[in-house]
Order: structure tokens, then sequence, then C-alpha cells
């Protein structure tokens, strides 16, 4: 049994390479070393990655390419999300990702598709975007659809609206939503953006 | 015998004078309720553009039965400024043209006769050319009973105006409003009486499968005069007719709506009202109590 244990020790201090490395009991620095630089390295690995994730969350970020720049980007800046009497601006992250840290992450794995049709110029010129605007905006409503309008959500509610004070068109389409449990992007489509050529009664439904 | 046949003659005669002599208009019309109701400038916004939610906000709550007045009765306004000056639905605004007309109504009965009077400021003129170099003001209202004619009962006259009528973008001259379904036997149209300034004359007619101007037998009487800058537009009409007149009857309600056209406009280029219900003896938008 003795042979046998000292047998498994001089094999595995017998094995090289990168793996056997990381698995060998370090005899040089104590665990209190170990963890300290470990914690430290984690805090920069997360910052850092989290730093590069909200870089890509920012108007700038989305502006810096022109698909965005020259086709939604000036559509956008026409409307109450913009510029409002308040001053309070919704910019292209705020409607379009998600702030909850885990549809976060799913929304930009989806988005890395974006990244190929960046490559291969699927709407890079304003001809190609319109011609793509249909199948884009009814991709965003039914995302915004399917998450109960969660973006919308972050900074509006039903529930805190004060009906009453509305005007008699908002008051009833309101009232109506509330009573249907209807959410925002059912009649909100094309509340930032141009709507797109071609839309069917079942867009509306 | 022939004693018992006068006697009868002479009482037919009496029941007969007795009963025109009865039939008479309000004495004194400002004791009679005047309901405001304000006429936009529609633009081009038949009722195909009012149904179809991709145009119009609005199409999902009036399918779930919602009235236009519901929504928009309080922006009449503000939505004939934006037609008028080519901010929507309007794709040849005319310079000048009035965005809308606050007008008043009154309604009264005898038991014979409805009465109707209509008061409005005339609007400053836009100085486009004459459309109708007869009429420089025509007025006319609609009825319907029964809400058989599609989107009467929430849309008023909005029912029989369609975008392949006269006057519309790219439509034939030859074709006037319709309604859907059309039908005088089954009661699918809409009552219409109209009064013409420049000819002085009254029109009764219908709209079913198009639109007739002549031929009802409920209109007695309009007439409309303008005093300081305001027009008053009376309308006698029998509670019943005939063939393409609504009858009416006590205790009921009926659809409603009415159009002015100002500025000797024709077409499209009026001045409509939203939907609103006129009862007989019965609370509505604007009720007619007998006198």
């Amino acid at each position: 049994m003795a042979d046998q244990d000292s047998r498994n020790t001089q094999e595995s201090q017998q094995r090289t390479g990168f793996f056997a490395y990381l698995c060998r009991p370090n005899v040089h620095y104590s665990l209190a070393s170990i963890l300290v630089v470990g914690i430290i390295a984690g805090v920069l690995f997360w910052g850092g990655f989290n730093t590069a994730l909200e870089m890509t969350n920012t108007e700038e970020f989305c502006l810096s390419c022109h698909e965005m720049r020259d086709n939604v980007y000036p559509e956008y800046k026409e409307t109450i999300h913009y510029t409002n009497r308040t001053g309070v601006r919704a910019t292209c992250p705020d409607c379009h990702v998600p702030k909850e840290w885990g549809y976060k992450m799913i929304r930009k794995i989806e988005a890395s598709r974006e990244l190929w049709g960046k490559i291969v110029g699927t709407i890079d010129t304003p001809e190609k975007f319109e011609a793509k605007r249909l199948t884009l905006a009814r991709n965003e409503w039914k995302r915004m659809k399917a998450s109960d309008s969660r973006e919308c959500r972050n900074c509006h509610s039903l529930e805190s609206m004060n009906i009453e004070t509305q005007k008699q068109r908002a008051r009833k389409q309101h009232e109506m939503a509330l009573a249907e449990n209807m959410t925002c992007i059912d009649c909100h489509k094309g509340i930032a953006h141009h709507l797109p050529e071609g839309m069917t009664d079942e867009d509306y439904d | 015998m022939k004693k018992i046949m006068m006697t009868s003659l002479a009482g037919a005669i009496f029941t007969l004078t007795a009963g025109s002599a009865l039939a008479a208009a309000p004495a004194d019309w400002s004791k009679v309720p005047a309901t405001s109701i304000s006429l936009l400038y529609p633009g081009v916004s038949p009722i195909e553009w009012i149904t179809k939610g991709t145009e119009h906000g609005g199409a999902r709550v009036l399918r779930k039965g919602e009235t236009c007045a519901g929504c928009h009765s309080e922006e009449v306004g503000d939505m004939g400024q934006l037609i008028a000056s080519g901010g929507k639905i309007e794709p040849s605004p005319i310079p000048g043209k009035a965005p809308f007309i606050d007008a008043k109504v009154q309604a009264a009965n005898d038991g014979e006769n409805l009465y109707l009077r209509f008061v409005w400021k005339q609007p400053a003129a836009s100085g486009a050319p004459q459309m109708d170099e007869n009429n420089p003001v025509k007025i006319a209202y609609m009825l319907e009973a029964g809400d058989k004619v599609e989107l009467a009962g929430q849309s008023g006259c909005w029912g029989s105006c369609h975008g392949d009528a006269r006057t519309m973008p790219g439509a034939a001259e030859t074709k006037t409003k319709y309604v859907k379904g059309g039908s005088l036997p089954d009661g699918v149209f809409y009552d219409l009486n109209q009064w013409r300034s420049g000819e002085n004359k009254a029109y009764d007619g219908h709209v079913a499968t198009e639109r007739v101007m002549e031929g009802g037998q409920a209109l007695v009487s309009a007439d409309g005069k303008l005093t300081d800058g305001v027009w008053t537009v009376d309308f006698t009409r029998k509670l019943r007719g005939g063939e393409g007149d609504v009858a009416l009857e006590s205790g009921k309600t009926y659809n409603f709506g009415f159009a002015i056209h100002d500025d000797s406009s024709i077409g499209r280029f009026h001045h409509v009202s939203l939907g609103y219900k006129l009862g007989i003896d019965t609370e509505a938008d604007i009720t007619a109590l007998k006198q």
C-alpha cells in the first residue's frame, strides 16, 4: 500500500505541462498571498470585463457604426425620448438593452450576431436598411412584447400613471390597456423611430 | 245619413287643421337647451383610414366599440389645426382654411315634426378659388337608426365617407358617398337633409349604395340666415317620412352627425362633426323634447 502511494506521488511530480503546473501544490507562496493575488486579479478581471461591457452600452458606442448614426439616430432625435420639457433622455441602450445582468448578457450574446452583419454589410446603405427595416422592427417588437416591454417599464408603468390627468385620447387608451393587461409596445410602435413601410394590421394586433 | 257625412267631414277637416296649427317650431329657441359641438376639417380621413391600425392609433379601441367622440371630443380644434395646416392627412392644404367650426345645436319636437337649429360663426374666408360658385355655405345632417350602417353608432357620418369617393385623392368624380352593404329595404342607410345657402333650397335625400339628394318625404323646410357674421339654419322635418327617411319615435335615440361646407367648398373640403346621439323625448347628446 505504501509502495502504491509512493508511486502515485512520484508520477504526479513527474507530470509536466500547464495543467500539471496548476495542480501541483505550491511550496513557495502562502495560501494568504495566493488568495490576495487571486482576489485582486479577480477584481481587475471583472472590472475590466464590466467596463468593456458598459462601453458597449452607450449611445456613443451605438453611433460609432454609421448604420445606426445615419439611419435610426436622426429620426430618434425628432422624438420625445430625445428631447422633452423635463430634460430626461432615453438613449439607445435604455430601450434596447436590459438593465438586469442576466438578461443583459443574453441580449449582448444575441447582439454579437450584429458583428457578422457589420462585416458582411447587411445594412450598410440606406437602401439596404430600409429594405430590412420591417424585419428589424418586428424582431425588436417581438422581443419587447415577450418581455412585457421591460425596458419601457424601467421608467414607465401603468400603475404609476395618473390617468385622470391625461388627455382624453391617452386616458381612453390607457384605461383599455389596464383592463386588458396590454403591454406598452402593443400600441407604442414607432415612438422613437419611423414606422416601417409594409406594416400589416397583424403588426398592430 | 247626409248629416252624419257632413259632420264626419267637418270633424276630419278640424282635426287636420288643428294638427297643422299645433305643429310649430319653438316660439322661443332661447329656451331650448343647446349642445356645443365642434366640427373639424377632416382632410383625407375616410373610414378606411379610420379603421386601419397602421395609420390611426385609435383603430384598436374603435374595434372594441369606442366612439370617435369618446377619444377626440376634447381635441377637435387641435385635430383640425393639425390637418388644415397640412401636418397630417392633408396632401393639399388650403392656405387660410378654417381648421374647425364651433357650432351650437338645438332640437325640439311637437309629436309631428322634429325641429333642428344650427348656429355658428362664419369663419374668415380663405381666399381660395370657389369650388361651389352657387353656394357659399351648405349644411347637412345625417340620421341613422339601429346601428345598421357599419360604425354609424361610433362615428356619425363617417360610415359614408370612403377613400374612393369624389374629391378624395385619385378618386373618380362620379363616385359619391355610400355605405357598406347599403340597402333601403334593410334599413342600411343614412337619412340625409341638406340646406344650401345660395340656392336657399332644402334637399331631402339619403345615402345607401350611393348618395341621393332628393326623394325623401320627411323634410318640410329648411331656412338659414346670416346675421352679424353668425349663421342660423333651421330644419323642420316630419318625424316619419317615407323610403329613405329614418322614422323617428319618441323615447328612442338615433345616430347623428352633421357637416358644414364653408367657404364655397365641396366634397371632403368640409367641416364635419364626430358622431353623436339624437334623442327624441329621451336624454342624449342632443335631446329633442316635446314642446
